[in-house]
């Protein structure tokens, strides 16, 4: 797969639970600044709090790293980048939940890549050449021009 | 997130909790926690409050979940055993929305969460505090 061009807005932070606020406001804040919808704006941001916390919780098992958050518009749509260093996952794998299945049976495990797909259009993954996950989230949005203002 | 607790009296007594800000993996424990108390103080009914409730993760999934199966009489996973035990939890709620706790005004994302992860029939959503209170 060819390197990916490097997209215009990046944060770098550490692998902290703390720090799933400091992605969402970044995210939040670019996103709202390139004139996404409010809609894409949500969704995105329910999707990479999810790809976080599983990044943090299962990929560095509370162990210190690093995330770098790089994001930008492509082709119509709002895009998420996220490199991390953690062991190789590749989440577009984990089979989808049985959402019809009872309570009793169902576990929870897996749900937080299930409301990814839900709230994306798109979610790939690669290792990087140099080694780690990269994981890029792609939801479609309506964009407001400057002269809509 | 904050967290408040007003009680109310329909035809059993009903803890209101409300849940102001974002419930995430960052806060989806003191949730647990603060039902924890309620029940051990006896609160059998709780009518959470979502309508100030900013933003909902798979975490505050887990907490919504863990608090029915707490008010089954059940117990709860520990927070202490860490996300991998909580995310666990195969235990059930059994068929149908949940008698003992019931959602208030959930936004309208927050909801769309609830409905994408198909909880929505687990848990009976008022959009009335009174009515709300008087159905359990």
């Amino acid at each position: 797969m060819p390197e990916p061009p490097r997209m215009e807005f990046s944060l770098s932070v550490s692998a902290e639970v703390a720090n799933l606020a400091v992605i969402r406001r970044f995210v939040e804040e670019i996103a709202t600044s390139l004139r996404a919808d409010r809609k894409a704006i949500d969704d995105m941001l329910q999707a990479v709090e999810e790809a976080t916390a599983n990044i943090i919780f299962h990929g560095y098992h509370g162990q210190p790293g690093n995330i770098e958050i790089e994001m930008g518009q492509e082709q119509g749509a709002l895009v998420v980048r996220l490199r991390d260093q953690a062991l190789p996952f590749d989440p577009t794998r984990v089979p989808p939940p049985d959402l019809t299945s009872p309570l009793e049976t169902r576990r929870f495990g897996g749900l937080g890549v299930h409301l990814i797909r839900q709230f994306t259009d798109q979610m790939t993954y690669r290792v990087m050449p140099e080694g780690g996950n990269e994981l890029t989230l792609r939801k479609n949005a309506k964009w407001t021009s400057q002269e809509d203002k | 997130m904050k967290l408040s607790v007003n009680s109310a009296q329909g035809r059993v007594p009903v803890a209101v909790v409300g849940v102001q800000g974002d419930l995430d993996a960052t806060s989806y424990q003191e949730l647990i926690a603060k039902a924890q108390e309620l029940y051990r103080a006896g609160t059998r009914h709780i009518l959470l409050d979502l309508s100030q409730t900013t933003f909902v993760s798979s975490s505050g999934l887990v907490a919504l979940h863990s608090i029915a199966l707490l008010l089954k009489g059940d117990q709860p996973p520990s927070p202490e055993d860490g996300w991998a035990a909580i995310h666990s939890v195969g235990r059930g709620l059994g068929a149908g929305p949940q008698p003992h706790v019931k959602l208030l005004n959930p936004q309208p994302k927050v909801d769309r969460v609830l409905e994408k992860a198909g909880l929505k029939e687990f848990f009976e959503i008022h959009t009335d505090r009174a009515s709300a209170i008087n159905s359990f």
